[in-house]
């Protein structure tokens, strides 16, 4: 099946929403640190893991400040993609080319205060049944890797809901909604209140209309074409009809109730309103 | 036809609604009084009303969860909780008060109509367990299982509770029209009151 209308919406929602997380709330931290060696059996032969304490790697080279990898020292020495390494953002660690499995490897990298992900699960599943690992951003250590592919907290999980054309201009042109939500798992309440104040004021904010191949990460967790900058990805795209944020509504887990959850976690809500005006099957 | 002089015309346009006030005042009044009545009735009798406020042991007369369990324990409330009150309190706030002569096009007098907006009333229904969002508004848009979830969590256990829970899960909560749409309507008619 081709790429549809609700394909570039969340692809175009995604990286919109972790650019101005980012952006807005400088939210990450650079990091230098070792890597450590751990056998995935989800990889080809051809790579070893080794694994930093952190996941997600800021991947957007326009966040000022943000220390972007392009690699890492391998036994005091710098090696790139050119040497065969891939770097997996997601799951923060680097896949070295080989198969030796006790150098030293160290990097440096931001990583972000809130991992984001895409995801179907509804909001009682992603609360009371999952069982999150925390990848807490202010560790107190032994150091060691963080397990790859898992969802760890503190997070934000972004979805969305309903949709809805509703007629608007003669011609046949629609007035596109879609309820987008973002549910946020955090450590403690200034991170939350953080986000959540980011987010409230992101009404009437425009959000530039990306495809699918404008997705900037490989299948193994790197960039393509080696790094990916938000700004210039959006201006690749300047002749597409934007998204329009219409309204946005946040509010918290109570905190009566979030004491019934088994884990310490804070718990925000984020409803958007995401509105384009646009012909059917455009 | 007979037509009326100018001076004629104006000074009807003049005295008129001084003198008229009183009779088309009690007339509006009396069609207001009818409309605010039908409206909070619809209001009691729609089955999202109904069903919360029949409380923790209603059916689920909506058809918003299959049948199984019931809205009002489905979004959390706790036993004793009356979340349709604040709703019906500003239902029946609304108020009719004289606004101006009319004169511009044909002679008479307006009232103006003080109905709450669908954001008025999601204001004042908010979630248990996240008060920033409301569960009238929840209703219209969709609503998770998370209130049932949690209220449960904090109060019984066990495997009778789990297998209910997961057929409230199952069952999943089916949108409906609910304040938005009544609000709009009665918007209406009361625009079209004369």
């Amino acid at each position: 099946m081709i790429a549809q209308f609700q394909h570039k919406l969340t692809t175009s929602f995604f990286l919109w929403f972790d650019n101005f997380l980012l952006e807005k709330g400088e939210a990450y931290t650079n990091t230098t640190g070792d890597f450590f060696y751990y056998a995935d059996p989800r990889l080809d032969a051809t790579y070893v893991a080794y694994g930093s304490p952190f996941k997600q790697w800021v991947t957007d080279s326009s966040i000022t400040g943000a220390t972007i990898p392009s690699g890492v020292f391998i036994d005091g020495d710098f090696s790139g993609r050119n040497d065969g390494v891939v770097l997996d953002f997601d799951n923060g660690r680097a896949l070295i080319s080989g198969d030796t499995t006790d150098s030293a490897v160290t990097g440096e990298f931001a990583v972000k205060d809130f991992n984001v992900y895409l995801t179907n699960d509804t909001e009682d599943d992603l609360i009371t049944e999952n069982k999150y690992t925390v990848n807490s951003r202010l560790p107190s250590g032994p150091w060691t890797y963080i397990e790859p592919y898992d969802d760890v907290v503190p997070a934000i999980f972004l979805s969305t809901a309903q949709a809805e054309n509703k007629p608007f201009a003669f011609g046949g042109m629609q007035d596109t909604t879609v309820q987008a939500k973002a549910v946020i798992i955090a450590e403690d309440t200034y991170q939350l209140d953080g986000v959540l104040s980011i987010f409230m004021d992101s009404v009437d904010e425009t959000v530039a209309a990306i495809p699918m191949s404008g997705y900037p990460i490989t299948e193994l967790g790197d960039l393509k074409g080696d790094s990916y900058d938000y700004t210039g990805v959006k201006n690749d795209y300047v002749g597409e009809t934007t998204f329009y944020v219409n309204k946005v509504r946040t509010s918290k887990l109570s905190d009566r109730t979030r004491k019934v959850l088994a884990n310490e976690l804070y718990v925000g809500f984020i409803d958007f309103d995401i509105e384009q005006h646009r012909y059917r099957f455009s | 036809m007979a037509f009326l002089p100018l001076d004629v015309q104006n000074a009807l346009k003049r005295q008129a609604p001084k003198a008229l006030r009183r009779d088309l005042e009690k007339e509006a009044k009396r069609n207001f009084k009818r409309i605010k009545a039908e409206m909070i009735k619809e209001f009691l009798s729609h089955p999202v009303t109904q069903e919360i406020m029949e409380g923790p042991s209603a059916p689920n007369i909506s058809g918003t969860l299959g049948g199984v369990s019931n809205l009002f324990a489905f979004i959390g409330f706790d036993a004793g909780n009356q979340p349709v009150a604040p709703i019906l309190e500003r239902l029946e706030a609304v108020d009719i008060i004289y606004n101006k002569e009319y004169k511009e096009k044909g002679i008479g007098v307006s009232f103006n109509v003080f109905l709450p907006t669908a954001e008025d009333i999601f204001a004042i229904t908010p979630l248990p367990w996240a008060t920033g969002r409301s569960w009238a508004e929840g209703i219209e848009r969709g609503i998770s299982g998370l209130g049932y979830l949690l209220r449960k969590s904090g109060g019984r256990s066990g495997a009778a509770v789990q297998s209910r829970v997961n057929k409230v899960r199952g069952g999943r909560f089916q949108n409906t029209p609910y304040i938005s749409s009544f609000i709009k309507r009665y918007k209406k008619r009361f625009e079209e009151l004369k």
